[in-house]
């Protein structure tokens, strides 16, 4: 690798060379100044998180798993690829330039300062020191090219998620945008722009300055990226003297903005480097299927003010970078709500810093300033109710951010303290009197049943192998009643043993849970885990996905754990076993909406797709699917709150997008609040008739020929 | 100040229902019991003023006439902010009709002082909207019925309130207190009462007084006091429709037809 002739200790680079002594106290004192401002800034900010609420949602037992975890995820940067791929990689590029630099750099101060003067070991010359100058010649052009593409993407491209306005606030609010932010995003790239710049002409100028010395001059192309600035600075006519005057600015403009880069980093987006990574360690590994057990007896059931805050979420505030894809994906942003996840946590952060202080510790001993209010730094609660719970913010976050729980917490305090809808509050009190949602009686909950020519077993009065948890919707919603038969005779003909709790079922809670009554929730859940004590059965099956979540997730929390399927699971076991035999193939075109609780909360996405296949049926995938799948906007208790006039309703967007696809037969839901939400959509949007609407369960009930095509709503007459 | 507001539990009906044996009432079965939808916003307007005026300085008082069932909506009225909570009961109320449970409710606010009731401008099930007015009469009090906005400074001798009139008027009056109010829906919008707070309500004291007690006279309450006497409960036979079916011409033929048969 080196030429002959040259020695191997003299190929590498003398520190400091040609400094005046002063110079070296200088750059030292500054590094020490640097390291004690970083120091610094990392006890503020640690004091911050650590004045939030320490609620035990981390499972240290596990720790080992985590670190892998969290290293795959730092290592491939797999989350900031996800539906970006361009700025994906190349972050991924800035992430191991700065990485490969960083220990670069630290591999020189373990030599120089530890080392060669303790130990009088040097290892940072020859061979090694070559191989070092060609890596970080890489990192840095990979770093340079990232900034660069960074400030391209910012400069021209422009993407709609990266607008700082705000929905929640309106265009004559102060705080309506962020644009300021724009100043430390700008100050960020071009930070870390001049350092890999500064570093390469730093390179070069040092090649023409010694290219009488052979170790320095016939080793330059080790490091490609200078060797070839060197040769254009020559070009240009630049000698040695006039080399070594423009290396020592360059060296000091170098040194000084990266020190300066290193003691800002606990102060500015910089500091993602260190709370991403941690954020990501200390994750909920479901954190919208199963929210926190709220404590009942405690002097708060929510969050309230900023030491209610649990600090995993002021901490996950600090992790956010504003990257946008929260706000993309949110629902109720798409549709005009007065809410983005990312100016919910942005705000939490922000109120955090003015009541803790980002620079200066604060106390709040001035009186606890509510984090719910309309004023500047203070969450709204328009926009807590706006919110659909569906998940979309948190499975897309690429850094664990976990924006519906926080949410949830926030909505426990305005149910505690009885600020909420009309029509919900409505809503809650007849669950709280007669257990459902459509404030019927109880004895109405079975009455479904009677237009079934068969009887369905009590399995309140006998064992049954599957107990058929049937939920509020299926029950009592007319539409989806119709559904109810289609299953209940689909058990039937496969020669299930199956039965229900008729008088004695009530709501499983999933929706009074997020609305934020989780008082209530509780109530309900110990009430239904009582019964289901009473009664004998090898597994829960249910078509409601939210019925299937909440047992499934949340009802282990109160001491209720069973084995829970969700229809298609179990429609497709029954299909796999020859349990169900089709009559016939469906020569349909039919698309399939994901349910957010089946989908995106407990990530079962072939189940129904591999029935829907069974069927013959043609997939056709809706441009939102799986993880990505829109919600149809009734999910957090909204399915309940009327819309207000002037906004576009979530359910419309997602019809619209399905409208577009051409020669639809049908649009396949999976859920009884899908189904109200998305029938109603499609009337409303002009798409009636164009398309059926149906339950999976339908499909299959269709494929079997015992549901006459006439049992269902709108379809299409002789096309 | 003290406010005392005077509630009701109300009973809302199943679709489907059937009657007492006597026929003089729905079978109790058939009912879901609430607090009286009116008496939650006038429950609001007492919460609302206590809040406003800053700790310790109005005290809100709630009041039922009802047998333990009655617990119910106390709780849920301590929840929403009421500070104590007093039931009134004997065998000998039974069947009071709305003037003596008023004579209950003046005697009750003789014993408890306050400076300003406020019932419901009516209950839900019942709908008399005499109650109210009643008690101010029996106190010689002033009175507004159906208020729909009032602005009032705890301890001052007048409150401006706002009454809604035929054809969209607002009326807007001052009245001296003390003074007895009847709200009208919609003055505010009403808390919800989190299962959490009516759970912790539960640990609050229901103060229960007999009618003896506060000094109600049996002979002017029960059966005994009162004048009127539900005789009977019942649904009237329904009056028949008929769709007319066809094309508009068959339609109008027969629409003549039953002209000329209704005419004779």
């Amino acid at each position: 690798m080196i030429p002959i002739g040259i020695e191997q200790h003299a190929v590498t680079r003398i520190l400091f060379q040609d400094f005046a002594p002063w110079m070296v106290i200088v750059f030292y004192a500054y590094a020490c100044a640097a390291v004690g401002v970083f120091a610094w800034g990392v006890y503020v900010q640690l004091r911050k998180y650590l004045a939030g609420r320490h609620a035990g949602r981390i499972d240290w037992a596990r720790i080992g798993g985590r670190i892998a975890d969290t290293l795959r995820m730092v290592l491939s940067q797999r989350t900031v690829r996800r539906r970006d791929a361009a700025a994906g990689w190349l972050h991924t590029g800035i992430f191991y330039g700065f990485v490969l630099l960083f220990i670069g750099t630290s591999t020189i101060t373990l030599q120089e300062d530890i080392l060669a003067p303790l130990f009088k070991i040097h290892f940072w010359y020859g061979d090694f020191y070559l191989l070092f100058k060609l890596v970080l010649n890489v990192a840095g052009f990979a770093l340079l090219a990232g900034v660069i593409y960074m400030m391209y993407r910012r400069g021209w491209l422009r993407p709609p998620k990266l607008d700082y306005t705000r929905p929640d606030r309106q265009k004559t609010d102060s705080d309506w945008s962020r644009e300021r932010y724009r100043i430390e995003d700008w100050a960020f790239l071009w930070t870390l722009s001049l350092i890999g710049l500064t570093g390469f002409l730093l390179s070069a100028t040092r090649m023409v300055w010694l290219e009488q010395d052979p170790a320095v001059w016939d080793t330059r192309w080790w490091a490609p990226v200078a060797a070839a600035i060197a040769t254009l600075l020559k070009a240009a006519g630049l000698d040695p003297a006039g080399a070594a005057d423009l290396r020592m600015l360059l060296w000091w403009g170098h040194g000084i903005l990266a020190l300066t880069f290193i003691a800002l980093i606990p102060y500015t987006k910089a500091k993602h480097i260190v709370t991403a990574v941690v954020s990501w360690l200390i994750r909920d590994r479901a954190p919208v299927a199963r929210l926190p057990l709220g404590d009942l007896e405690g002097q708060r059931i929510g969050f309230k003010e900023v030491k209610d805050v649990d600090s995993r979420y002021l901490l996950q505030a600090d992790a956010c970078t504003k990257c946008g894809r929260c706000h993309e994906a949110c629902p109720a942003r798409a549709a005009g709500y007065p809410l983005s996840p990312r100016d919910l946590v942005l705000t939490l952060r922000e109120h955090a810093n003015q009541q803790l202080g980002e620079i200066i510790p604060l106390s709040t001993s001035a009186g606890p300033i509510s984090l719910i209010g309309d004023g500047e730094a203070q969450i709204r609660a328009e926009t807590l109710w706006a919110c659909r719970q569906c998940g979309a913010c948190t499975e897309i976050c690429p850094v664990a951010v976990e924006h519906v729980p926080l949410i949830n917490m926030l909505r426990r305090t305005l149910v505690d303290e009885g600020e909420l809808d009309p029509a919900l509050q409505k809503t809650l009190g007849a669950v709280a009197k007669s257990g459902n949602s459509f404030n019927e009686s109880r004895r109405k909950r079975a009455r479904w049943t009677k237009e079934l020519p068969f009887e369905i077993k009590d399995a309140r009065k006998e064992p049954v192998d599957i107990l058929w948890f049937v939920g509020d919707y299926a029950s009592f919603d007319p539409r989806s009643q119709k559904v109810s038969r289609a299953f209940a005779k689909i058990l039937h003909e496969a020669g299930v043993d199956f039965g229900i709790l008729y008088d004695d079922e009530t709501t499983a809670g999933n929706d009074i849970r997020r609305v934020g009554e989780e008082g209530l929730f509780q109530q309900l859940a110990n009430g239904v885990i009582e019964t289901l004590g009473q009664c004998k059965f090898d597994r829960i099956v249910t078509t409601d996905p939210h019925t299937f979540n909440t047992l499934k997730n949340e009802y282990p929390q109160l001491g209720g754990v069973y084995k829970v399927d969700h229809a298609s699971a179990y429609l497709r076991e029954l299909l796999a076993t020859g349990k169900i035999k089709l009559a016939r193939k469906l020569d349909y075109r039919a698309a399939y909406h994901d349910p957010c609780h089946l989908g995106r909360l407990n990530k079962e996405y072939e189940a129904p797709r591999s029935v829907l296949a069974e069927t013959g049926a043609t997939l056709i995938e809706l441009r939102r699917n799986k993880d990505n799948s829109f919600c149809c906007g009734g999910g957090g208790g909204r399915v309940w709150v009327p819309d207000p006039p002037g906004v576009s309703k979530v359910s419309e967007i997602r019809a619209r997008e399905v409208a577009e696809i051409e020669g639809l037969d049908a649009l396949i839901v999976n859920c009884p609040k899908c189904m109200t939400m998305l029938e109603d959509a499609v009337k409303t949007t002009g798409n009636e008739g164009r398309f059926r609407v149906l339950e999976m369960t339908e499909l299959l009930a269709e494929a079997m020929e015992f549901t006459p095509r006439s049992d269902t709503p709108n379809v299409v007459e002789a096309v | 100040m003290k406010i005392l507001v005077p509630i009701k539990r109300v009973a809302s009906l199943d679709d489907e229902f059937e009657l007492r044996d006597d026929g003089r009432d729905v079978d109790p079965d058939f009912c879901e019991y609430d607090l009286n939808e009116f008496d939650e916003y006038s429950l609001e307007a007492a919460v609302e003023l206590k809040e406003r005026a800053g700790e310790g300085v109005v005290e809100v008082v709630a009041v039922t006439v009802d047998t333990q069932d009655g617990d119910e909506i106390l709780r849920k009225a301590l929840a929403k902010g009421a500070d104590r909570a007093i039931r009134i009961w004997d065998e000998s109320l039974a069947e009071s009709d709305q003037i003596a449970v008023a004579r209950v409710i003046a005697k009750a606010v003789e014993h408890e002082k306050p400076g300003l009731v406020f019932c419901g401008a009516q209950s839900a099930d019942h709908g008399h909207a005499q109650t109210g007015i009643a008690v101010a009469g029996l106190l010689g009090w002033a009175h507004a019925a159906v208020v729909s906005g009032l602005s009032y400074e705890p301890g001052a001798p007048v409150a401006t309130i706002d009454r809604e009139l035929e054809g969209g008027l607002v009326q807007k009056l001052s009245i001296e207190t003390p003074a007895v109010l009847t709200i009208q829906l919609g003055i505010n919008k009403p808390r919800y009462a989190s299962l959490r707070s009516i759970k912790q309500a539960n640990a609050k004291p229901i103060e229960v007084l007999s009618p003896a007690e506060i000094g109600l006279d049996p002979a002017q309450t029960g059966l005994a006091g009162s004048l009127s006497r539900v005789r009977r409960m019942y649904i009237p036979e329904r009056g028949r429709s008929v769709m007319i079916e066809g094309a508009p011409a068959e339609q109008a033929a027969r629409l003549l037809e039953i002209v000329k048969e209704v005419n004779g």
